[in-house]
C-alpha cells in the first residue's frame, strides 16, 4: 500500500457528500489511485452522475493526507497495515478507516463488544465497568462506542484494569477531531493513549443521526461476542445486535430488574434466546464457545467493584444508620422510600444518610441513593 | 366663579392627590378639560353633562374650564367624574363652597346620574386622609378600610342632598380584620391530609412555611407536585395587620383579578400560567403601572407550575424582587414601587420527557436535557432554599394510604416556629440579615465543622451558606426552638436543600 494509495483513498473519503456506501462502490474493484483518477476524470462507472468529479478536481490528495496526518490520524485500507483483520471479508467492511492511537493493539486478541443505553442506571454502569475491567484484565479487547452510559463505563473499566491488560478499542461515528459527547473528552484521550479510536467518517463529521447505526455494524464486526448490558425497548443497541446476528456473532445480555425501563430491551433479548451474562466468567465461556478452545482464565483486576470490607465498615454504625442501610437495597432508592421503610424522622434519616455517605457506603445520584 | 375640589388618581399601587379646579366664566358656552387627562377623563365631559341633565341640575350656559392640578402629571380613570361635577356645581353657584369644604370626591358618573364604583378606591381614600371622602355606595366598605371618614351616596342628586344637609349621610360600617370569606362560603382549601405518602415533601412544606423559604419540586408528571404546592397556603399563618392592608390595597387596584371587600388575613395564592408576559409577572404596562402576579402574591405564595416552560426573561425578572421584597417599575411615565414579598414555589419535570426521575427511565437525548436545564439560570436556581424530588407514590400508598398529619396540626407547629422568628425581629427566618446570622442563628461546634467541610469541598457557596443557615435555624425552631443550631439541623437542611445540578443534570456518565 503506497502513500499514493492512502492519499487517494482519504481524498475520496473527504469529498463532500461521500458516504460509506458510495465510497465502497467507488473503490470496489479499482485500486484507490485508479478510482481517484477515474472520479476526477468523470469516467468512473460508480459515479455516473459525475457529482464527485468537480470537487475532486479542486483537491490535491497528498494535501488531504497531510492534513489527516497533522491531526494525528492514520488512514487504514483493507489489506494495509493496521486495518483490523476481523473486518477483512466482512460484507459491510468500511472501505477506508481512520484511526487515532495504535490500531494494531487488537490484532490476535479476542474481542468483546460491551454496549448499551446512554441513559444507564447505576446498576448498568457498574456492571459495564466491572465487565470492562475483568475482560481487559483477562486479555480481551473491549470494543465499544464511547457514548454516554454503558459505553463510557465499559471503556473506563477496561482502562482501569491495570498494567498488562488488553487495550480498549472504540469505534465512533463522528470524525476523529470531533469528540462527541463532549463530556467524554478525557475518556476519549485515555482510550487513544492506551488503544485506538476508529472511525469511517472523514474529519469534522458532526454527530449526524445516520453515523451511529453505521458505527454499530463495525462494532459488531470487530467483536467475537457482543454483550448488551442495559437497553430500552428500542434504541441503538438493537442495531448492534442485528448486525451481530447477521454475522453470526453471539449476543449475550445482562438481566435486570423487570421494573427497570433501562433493562426492558435486555430482558427481552433473554426471552428471545440470548445468552444471559451474570459475571465475567459467563462472558469468557461464551467467548470460548465462539472462538473454540478453552475458556480464558479470568484476569485479576487491581480492585474489585464492591469493597470487600463492607461488613467491617458497617460495624459501629448507629442503629438508625443501620436501618437506613437495610432500607436502601441494590436498586437506587429515594429518601421517600427510606422514610416509608424505616418509619424514622426526616432529620434522623438525613443524619444517617450523611454518615453512610461519609463512610463511602452510599452514593447519591439525582435524588436517588444506592449502595456504593 | 372658581372651585377647587380634592380628589385622587391611581399611580401603580399608590394614590396621588389631585385638585380639580373648575372655572365658570362668561364667554361662548363650552366645556374643556386641561391638565394631562387621558381618554377616560376627557370622556368624562360627556358623562358629567348628561348626568346633570338626567338629575335635573342646571348646566351653566357659560364657559366651563376644568384644570387637573398638578397639571404635569398624567391622569387616568373615570374616578374624576364626581369631583368635576361637584366643582361645576360649586363654581356655578348651585352648591355653596362651604358645604363641600373638607370633602374629597371619587366616583364615576352614569348618564342617568348614578354613582359608580372605581378601581383602587382603598388606595385613593388612603391618599385623601384628612378629608371626608365621598364615594359610590358600592365602594363604601372598601374605602372604609382607609383611616379616614368615608361618606357614600347612590347618585349625584343624593350627593347634593347629603352635602347640603337635606338628608343625613348613612353610616358606613368599618370592616374588622378577618378572613375574606365566612367559614361557610370559603372556597375549599385542600388539606394536607389529602396527600398520601410524600413524607419528605411534607416535611419540606412545613419547613418552607415556617421559615418562608423558597421551594422547588422536581418530579415526573402525576407525582403530586401541584397537589403539594396548593397545600402550602393552608400552612401559612394569618397575615399581620400591615401586610393584610398591603394585600387589600393591591387587590383594590386589580378589581378584575380579586375583589377586596374586607381585610383578608389569609395569605394569597397565585398560580399564573406559564404563557404570561414579563409585564404580567412583575407589573407595569400602561401609564397606570398595574401590579403584576408577584404583587398579587405579596404576603402569600407564588406557585409556578412547569417552571421549565416559563420564558427565561419572565423568570429572570423575578430575581430582584426575590432579594428585595419590592418591585420597582420604571417607565417613561414615572416609576412606582409595589410590595412583593412572597414565597416562591415552583414545580418542574426533570427533563422534557418527564420520566428522567427514574434512573434509566429518560428517553431524552443529552442535548435536549441540557437545553431544558439551561432554561433556568443558575442565579434563579440558587434562590430556591429547598429543592427535592417528588416521585409518584407507590400503588400500595394509594390503595391503603397511611394517614398523614392534617393541615391544622402542621400549621400549629408553623405558628410556634414563626413566634421564634418574630422574637428575632423578622416575620420569618428567610428575612434574617446575612451579617447578623452569628447572633440570630448561632451554630454549635459540630454544625460549624459540618458547614466548614461543605464550604471547603465547594458544595456550598457564600450565598448558599447564608440561605442554608437560615433554613437550619427554621428547622431548629421547629425542633421546639432549640437555642443553638446543631449538626443535626444542618444535616437535615443540607438534605432538603438538595443538589440542583443532580436533580436536573446527568444521572450517570
Amino acid at each position: 500500500m503506497t502513500d499514493d494509495d492512502l492519499a487517494c483513498a482519504v481524498a475520496l473519503l473527504d469529498l463532500p457528500g461521500m458516504t460509506p456506501v458510495r465510497l465502497a462502490r467507488v473503490l470496489d474493484g479499482l485500486g484507490p489511485t485508479l478510482a481517484w483518477h477515474a472520479v476526477r476524470a468523470g469516467t468512473h462507472p460508480g459515479d455516473r452522475s459525475r457529482r464527485f468529479a468537480g470537487p475532486a478536481r479542486q483537491v490535491v490528495p497528498t494535501d488531504v493526507l497531510a492534513r489527516y496526518r497533522a491531526a494525528g490520524v492514520s488512514v487504514l485500507l483493507p489489506g494495509g497495515t493496521g486495518y483490523p483483520t476481523a473486518l477483512v471479508g466482512d460484507p459491510g467492511a468500511p472501505a477506508v478507516l481512520t484511526a487515532l492511537g495504535d490500531a494494531t493493539v487488537a490484532e490476535g486478541r479476542p474481542a468483546v463488544a460491551v454496549v448499551g443505553t446512554r441513559s444507564a442506571t447505576p446498576y448498568g454502569a457498574s456492571v459495564a465497568a466491572e465487565l470492562g475491567r475483568g475482560l481487559a484484565a483477562s486479555g480481551v479487547v473491549v470494543v465499544s462506542g464511547l457514548a454516554l452510559g454503558i459505553d463510557a463505563a465499559a471503556h473506563a473499566g477496561a482502562l482501569d484494569a491495570g498494567p498488562g491488560a488488553a487495550a480498549p478499542v472504540a469505534v465512533v461515528g463522528t470524525g476523529l477531531d470531533v469528540v462527541y459527547p463532549k463530556v467524554n473528552r478525557v475518556l476519549w484521550e485515555r482510550v487513544v493513549a492506551a488503544g485506538a479510536v476508529l472511525s469511517e467518517s472523514p474529519l469534522a463529521t458532526p454527530a449526524l443521526p445516520r453515523v451511529f447505526p453505521a458505527r454499530n455494524r463495525i462494532i459488531a464486526a470487530l467483536a467475537d461476542v457482543v454483550v448488551v448490558v442495559e437497553c430500552h425497548g428500542r434504541g441503538g443497541s438493537f442495531h448492534t445486535v442485528e448486525a451481530a446476528a447477521r454475522r453470526a456473532v453471539p449476543v449475550c445480555a445482562v438481566p435486570g430488574s423487570v421494573r427497570s425501563p433501562a433493562s426492558r430491551g435486555t430482558n427481552g433479548m433473554l426471552v428471545d434466546g440470548c445468552t444471559p451474562v451474570r459475571d465475567l466468567e459467563d462472558v469468557l465461556t461464551a467467548l470460548a464457545l465462539a472462538r473454540g478452545g478453552r475458556a480464558l482464565e479470568p484476569g485479576r483486576a487491581p480492585r474489585g467493584t464492591r469493597a470487600p470490607d463492607v461488613d467491617r465498615r458497617l460495624e459501629g454504625l448507629a442503629r438508625s444508620a443501620r436501618a437506613v442501610w437495610d432500607a436502601v437495597d441494590d436498586t437506587p432508592t429515594t429518601i421517600e422510600t427510606v422514610l416509608l421503610r424505616t418509619d424514622l424522622a426526616v432529620a434522623t434519616v438525613a443524619v444517617a444518610v450523611a454518615d453512610l455517605v461519609r463512610r463511602g457506603l452510599l452514593t447519591e445520584g439525582a435524588g436517588w441513593w444506592s449502595r456504593s | 366663579m372658581i372651585a377647587s375640589i380634592p380628589s385622587a388618581v391611581l399611580h401603580g399601587v399608590d394614590g396621588r392627590p389631585v385638585s380639580v379646579e373648575v372655572h365658570v366664566a362668561n364667554g361662548l358656552p363650552g366645556f374643556t378639560v386641561v391638565g394631562l387627562p387621558d381618554a377616560a377623563v376627557r370622556e368624562s365631559r360627556d358623562r358629567v353633562r348628561a348626568a346633570f341633565t338626567s338629575s335635573g341640575l342646571p348646566w351653566p350656559r357659560r364657559r366651563v374650564t376644568v384644570n387637573l392640578a398638578p397639571s404635569g402629571m398624567r391622569k387616568g380613570g373615570a374616578g374624576l367624574d364626581l369631583p368635576i361635577a361637584v366643582g361645576v356645581l360649586v363654581a356655578s353657584g348651585v352648591l355653596d363652597a362651604a358645604v363641600v369644604a373638607g370633602h374629597a370626591f371619587v366616583g364615576e358618573l352614569g348618564l342617568d346620574g348614578t354613582l359608580r364604583g372605581v378601581p383602587g378606591v382603598l388606595v385613593l381614600a388612603d391618599a385623601l386622609v384628612g378629608h371626608q371622602v365621598v364615594v359610590a355606595d358600592a365602594d363604601g366598605p372598601e374605602a372604609a378600610l382607609a383611616p379616614t371618614c368615608v361618606r357614600t351616596a347612590p347618585s349625584l342628586t343624593e350627593v347634593v342632598a347629603r352635602c347640603t344637609g337635606r338628608r343625613p349621610w348613612p353610616v358606613v360600617p368599618r370592616r374588622p380584620l378577618g378572613p375574606r370569606y365566612d367559614e361557610g362560603s370559603r372556597p375549599p382549601v385542600g388539606d394536607l391530609a389529602d396527600v398520601h405518602g410524600q413524607l419528605l415533601a411534607r416535611r419540606a412544606l412545613e419547613v418552607a412555611a415556617a421559615g418562608g423559604h423558597h421551594l422547588l419540586l422536581v418530579g415526573p408528571p402525576g407525582a403530586g407536585k401541584t397537589l403539594l404546592a396548593t397545600r402550602l397556603p393552608g400552612l401559612l399563618p394569618d397575615l399581620d395587620a400591615a401586610t393584610a392592608r398591603d394585600v387589600a390595597r393591591i387587590r383594590s387596584v386589580m378589581p378584575d383579578v380579586d375583589a377586596a371587600s374586607a381585610l383578608d388575613v389569609r395569605p394569597p395564592f397565585r398560580a399564573p400560567h406559564h404563557g404570561l408576559s414579563a409585564v404580567a409577572m412583575v407589573g407595569g404596562g400602561n401609564a397606570a403601572h398595574r401590579p403584576g402576579e408577584i404583587g398579587l402574591a405579596h404576603g402569600g405564595v407564588l406557585f409556578l407550575d412547569e417552571l421549565g416552560e416559563f420564558p427565561t426573561t419572565v423568570l429572570d425578572a423575578l430575581r430582584q424582587p426575590l432579594e428585595d421584597g419590592v418591585v420597582r417599575i420604571s417607565r417613561s411615565g414615572g416609576s412606582t414601587c409595589c410590595p412583593a414579598r412572597f414565597l416562591l414555589v415552583a414545580a418542574m419535570n426533570p427533563c422534557p420527557c418527564g420520566e428522567g426521575g427514574v434512573p434509566g427511565g429518560c428517553r431524552c437525548s443529552p442535548g435536549a436535557r441540557a437545553r431544558y436545564a439551561r432554561r433556568l439560570s443558575g442565579p434563579l436556581l440558587d434562590r430556591f432554599d429547598l429543592a427535592l424530588r417528588v416521585d409518584r407514590p407507590a400503588w400500595s400508598d394509594l390503595i391503603e394510604p397511611p394517614v398523614g398529619e392534617s393541615t391544622a396540626t402542621v400549621a400549629a407547629r408553623v405558628v410556634a416556629a414563626r413566634r421564634h422568628a418574630r422574637d428575632r425581629g423578622v416575620p420569618a427566618n428567610v428575612a434574617l440579615d446575612a451579617t447578623d446570622l452569628d447572633r440570630t442563628a448561632a451554630l454549635d461546634g459540630p454544625a460549624t465543622d459540618l458547614l466548614a467541610r461543605h464550604l471547603r469541598t465547594g458544595r456550598l457557596s457564600a450565598r448558599g451558606l447564608h440561605r442554608l443557615r437560615r433554613m437550619a435555624r427554621t428547622i431548629a425552631d421547629l425542633d421546639d426552638g432549640a437555642p443553638l443550631v446543631t449538626g443535626r439541623h444542618v444535616t437535615e437542611a443540607l438534605l432538603l436543600r438538595g443538589s440542583r445540578a443532580l436533580l436536573l443534570g446527568e444521572e450517570v456518565r
